[in-house]
């Protein structure tokens, strides 16, 4: 069933796996990686604020929260560091529980704000707990053990964590595609409707948010174990609003192109940086508002929809037209999830 | 095989990306890569940019010059590039950025790192990295304690000098009951920590201690608790830096404190601090100096200098960041080639008398710069006589007084 | 203690003015504006600039900067929020965030991030004796003046047609509408009246705390949980939960100062799980 799906369209996917695999040698590596692991995160994330309808503006607690764990686990108890990242990723499955139980019974700017809320805490207790985050010091010299082999070199070590973000990518794929995914998005389209048909909407909505978290845990280890750090910045909520800012620029609702988002701003951080440029926000604040204001189905989902229009005009009837999915019965089966509005619900 | 393996990738990564993979120098040349690459990574942007930041990039350059104005032709180093990087204060930032110097962009020394996080951060990977690295803007014991390594050096001062010639002076003074509050992280606690002995070791008694949210802006709880303690604190300990430490000042001044007979001493105080408040809100306050512009001929001559490149007065991070490229220049030049394990023992027990540092030794067994330093006062702002020109230097503490003996926790390994 | 619960009572004066003009906006637009920080901070860059610059007093910068900042939001309203009514509310969030981060960035860019100095006024440079302590004059002007403008709000809003209205719109946005009321004209105005409120809490702040380009950002974060604990739209329920909040935090801070920063969040979430929309707002909004 994933096989046949995955080969229905082979060349985005196969150009997608390409550019992947070929990135650390086009680009600096750790930047590399740092554009993998907040690809996968941003893919998490739209898991929620695509198909769920719900923006998470505190998953920093998911993925800083993992990095803590995952770091801990791979200093203290030297286990290798697959084992320390998906540690990581089952403690922010964990935390994810308490704080998704409280908010995802609300809706709207409510979720958000109150997601965002809980993220602060979870700072504040990361800052307090010094003795074991090392506070504002963070964890530092966190090993890269994998059976002693040596993965010191950013570019070999890419490889040693890409196909965990990979993975991470299938799962969060995997999960739109299937009868939970429709599930996920009738809620999201018309919630009154989808617990009137029985489905139980407040456990969907915990479960797509602490499978969102889980994912997000798995690409904040691999970034702790990226970095050799865990630091307090990865619990502060800029760090929710990046990713936020990521998945809109690539595009609601397209689960990859979170992965345009990522790539721009963090290469967008690393040219401005190098080029000694310090006030970033004036440029990704810039480029996102315009984003949010003209083009809302993101890069991804804007050219996307080109490509689709040109392929339509050149062989008439394409089938059912993917542009015009507002009109379609929500979460109706034959409805391929990542093409339904880009515009969640309130 | 493991090692010849990697080798080979890179290599091949190396071929494929002229310039990006920057592996270790394996050339035999005396200077890897043709060039000395001096990096200043410090705070750009920030809370601390003004007291250290692109300023201390200028002072680099100003060694730089020195150096090959003293040596001509025979300098060892013929090309020197300055480089500087921003690590807003974030030790992760800091992290990434440190491999990036020394990787990517070949630095063989690092200089600077404000925040005392950021700076041990830096420290490990110097560590792994083997490379040089100059802390001068940090705080933190730690970077000649427990957390030493071979290649890195602290440079300047330290929260035990500064608790030391503060703490102790003031008691001695008479104020002998402390109300000490810190920002609760680890520069603060550090201090925290030095201060409560350097007071408790001149006879006097911390009456309490407390950690203040950071960063914070309303300090009133604890400025109303203050005349409340018993015995009542004749002296308010601020650990505070930067924009925390201007709040604080501010609000004391507000509460009116001094009038209820409680003085002010600071833990830590730059230039640009008494800039940002105005020399009357600290007017007769005490404090360590690690070094003042103004204090002798020799350092307003530098500061002259100085002010030519920067267009303001040098903060003593400023000079520090002058003398550490300029010792490291010196070391690269006896040793004859920037290998680091050459340079780093060609700089352990060196004597430094230069613009910034008077009696100084970079001590072999930990790598502390110790130095003497001068125990300075705010003045009025009546006594204000030219611009930047708010301090007394009211006696020198000679270097061996200045800074606390070698830790047994430190192996250099 | 006493003192203490004063310090509170100052502190959420705060908060209620930021509450108070967040509900107006979120009321009328249903858009929560994450620039609103970035609007208090500008309040407090404005009344520096111009003393710094012009040499205008902190009489003048108190009505001058909160109406230049109500102009200038009822353009940002017009120009740009006004593109995104009718979509999903959560957009208007979204481009108030990234508004937030341009205007936070370019006061950096203009003026880094060190605090800059700002004296307070003359008049109230000295402490008044409360009776049973003395208390910073320039405190109790604050308080005074916040206590005040969110009665005048409450008295424009329950006493005059236009407050009327836009009450109605505020609390009751769906029935307003179906009545046939023009709600609409009195978007961008309310919109620059949140943010004006916004503007002179800044101006408040400019003596009194570091004014700096990140002074918005944190406290913007706090003051959402304070809407979340009095319910979002509620106009009452903001400013109770601002002085509630101002107060509880304070003598929190005296008692378990590890938590002071914390205990909003906890209250919150306290709150949360007994009354979802809030103490004072509507279940059916929040659910």
């Amino acid at each position: 069933m994933i096989i046949s799906r995955l080969a229905a369209r082979p060349i985005p996917l196969l150009t997608g796996l390409l550019i992947a695999l070929i990135l650390p040698w086009m680009i600096y590596p750790p930047v590399a990686l740092d554009i993998a692991c907040w690809a996968l995160f941003a893919a998490a994330v739209d898991l929620l604020l695509g198909f769920t309808g719900l923006l998470p503006f505190g998953h920093a607690a998911f993925w800083g929260g993992s990095a803590y764990v995952t770091g801990l686990i791979a200093l203290h108890a030297g286990l290798p560091f697959p084992v320390a990242v998906l540690g990581g990723a089952a403690a922010a499955a964990l935390l994810a529980v308490p704080i998704g139980y409280l908010s995802a019974r609300l809706r709207g700017i409510y979720f958000a704000m109150v997601t965002l809320a809980f993220a602060q805490v979870v700072y504040f207790v990361a800052n307090q707990w010094r003795g074991l985050t090392g506070g504002e010091n963070g964890l530092q010299g966190i090993p890269r053990d994998l059976f002693g082999i040596d993965l010191s070199d950013p570019f070999f070590f890419y490889y040693a964590g890409l196909p965990f973000v990979l993975a991470g990518l299938l799962a969060a794929w995997r999960v739109v595609r299937s009868p939970f995914g429709r599930v996920l998005v009738a809620v999201r389209d018309n919630p009154a409707r989808a617990q009137a048909l029985g489905y139980p909407v407040a456990r969907y909505k915990l479960l797509a948010f602490v499978l969102s978290a889980g994912l997000s845990g798995l690409a904040g280890g691999l970034f702790a174990i990226g970095h050799g750090f865990a630091s307090l910045d990865e619990v502060y909520w800029t760090t929710s609003g990046q990713v936020v800012m990521m998945v809109v620029l690539g595009g609601i609702g397209t689960l990859w192109g979170g992965a345009f988002g990522a790539a721009l701003i963090v290469e967008l951080n690393d040219y401005l940086a190098t080029a000694g440029f310090q006030e970033i926000g004036l440029v990704t604040g810039t480029i996102f508002v315009i984003i949010v204001l003209v083009f809302r189905r993101g890069v991804w989902g804007t050219v996307r929809d080109a490509l689709r229009a040109r392929a339509a005009r050149a062989v008439p009837a394409p089938g059912p037209d993917p542009g015009t999915p507002h009109d379609e019965t929500p979460g109706t089966p034959t409805a391929p999830a990542d093409e339904v509005p880009t515009r969640p619900a309130r | 095989m493991k090692a010849l393996g990697a080798a080979a990738a890179v290599t091949v990564a190396g071929a494929m990306l002229a310039g990006c993979a920057g592996g270790p120098g394996g050339g035999g040349g005396k200077i890897s890569g043709g060039k000395v690459v001096l990096a200043v990574l410090n705070d750009q942007s920030g809370i601390y940019s003004q007291l250290s930041g692109q300023g201390s990039v200028k002072a680099v350059q100003l060694a730089v010059a020195d150096y090959k104005a003293k040596y001509g032709a025979k300098a060892v180093a013929k090309k020197i590039d300055v480089v500087s990087a921003d690590h807003q204060n974030k030790p992760d930032i800091a992290n990434s950025k440190a491999q990036e110097l020394y990787d990517r962009r070949q630095a063989d020394v690092i200089l600077d790192v404000p925040t005392s996080s950021a700076a041990l951060a830096v420290a490990n990977v110097a560590k792994a990295r083997k490379k040089v690295f100059f802390d001068v803007s940090a705080a933190t014991t730690a970077l000649e304690g427990a957390q030493c390594n071979k290649y890195t050096f602290h440079y300047g001062y330290n929260s035990y000098m500064l608790a030391n010639g503060t703490g102790s002076t003031v008691t001695h003074d008479g104020a002998r009951n402390w109300y000490i509050v810190y920002p609760d992280y680890a520069f603060g606690q550090d201090m925290n920590k030095s201060f409560t002995a350097a007071v408790r070791g001149a006879g006097g008694t911390v009456v309490k201690s407390d950690p203040a949210p950071f960063p914070n802006d309303n300090f009133s709880s604890f400025l109303l608790k203050a005349p409340t303690l018993n015995p009542k604190p004749q002296v308010l300990g601020a650990m505070q830096a930067g924009g925390d430490l201007v709040n604080l000042v501010k609000q004391y001044n507000e509460y009116k404190l001094r009038d209820k007979g409680i003085g002010l001493a600071v833990g830590l105080m730059f230039l640009t601090d008494i800039h940002s408040l105005g020399p009357d809100a600290l007017a007769g306050t005490k404090f360590t100096d690690p070094w003042y512009w103004n204090a002798d001929a020799t350092n307003r001559a530098w500061a002259d200098r100085f002010q030519a490149a920067a267009g303001k007065r040098p903060t003593f991070a400023n000079a520090a960041n002058y003398s550490a490229a300029l010792q490291y220049l010196e070391a690269l030049q006896r040793a004859g080639t920037d290998r680091s394990d050459a340079v780093v023992a060609r700089l352990e027990g060196a004597k430094v008398d230069d613009a910034f540092a008077r009696g100084g030794t970079i001590r072999a067994a930990d790598h502390l710069l110790t130095h003497d330093v001068s125990l300075a006062q705010v003045k009025p702002g009546k006594d204000v006589t030219e611009p930047w020109d708010y301090e007394k230097v009211l006696s020198t503490v000679p270097a061996a007084q200045a800074f606390q003996p070698a830790s047994p926790t430190c192996r250099l390994g | 203690m006493l003192q203490q619960a004063f310090n509170g009572l100052v502190g959420g004066a705060f908060y209620a003015l930021l509450a108070l003009g967040l509900s107006v906006i979120f009321g009328m637009l249903g858009v929560v504006n994450f620039a609103h920080g970035s609007f208090y901070m500008l309040g407090a860059f404005g009344a520096y600039v111009l003393l710094d610059s012009f040499g205008v007093d902190f009489w003048v910068a108190l009505a001058a900067v909160p109406l230049v900042l109500g102009v200038a939001g009822v353009a940002v309203e017009r120009l740009f929020v006004r593109r995104l009514t009718g979509l999903d509310p959560l957009y208007g969030f979204l481009f108030t965030f990234g508004l937030a981060l341009i205007l936070q960035d370019a006061v950096k860019h203009e003026y880094g991030v060190q605090s800059q100095p700002y004296p307070r006024p003359p008049a109230l440079s000295g402490s008044l004796d409360l009776g049973l302590f003395d208390y910073p004059a320039y405190q109790v002007f604050v308080l005074v003046v916040s206590v005040l403008v969110c009665a005048a709000t409450w008295l424009l809003l329950t006493r005059t047609r236009i407050g009327v209205i836009v009450r109605a719109a505020t609390e009751r946005p769906e029935l307003t509408r179906a009545l046939g009321i023009d709600v609409g004209r009195w978007v961008a105005p309310v919109f620059g009246f949140g943010i004006a409120l916004a503007g002179l809490a800044g101006v408040l702040a400019a003596p009194m705390r570091a004014v700096n380009p990140l002074m918005g950002a944190d406290l913007i974060i706090t003051v959402f949980a304070v809407v979340v604990i009095g319910g979002l739209g509620s106009i009452f329920g903001s400013v109770a939960a601002g002085f509630g909040i101002g107060l509880v935090s304070a003598l929190g801070n005296l008692y378990v100062p590890a938590l002071s920063q914390t205990l909003v969040f906890i209250v919150m979430a306290a709150v949360l799980l007994w009354r979802p929309a809030g103490l004072f707002g509507r279940e059916e909004a929040a659910l």
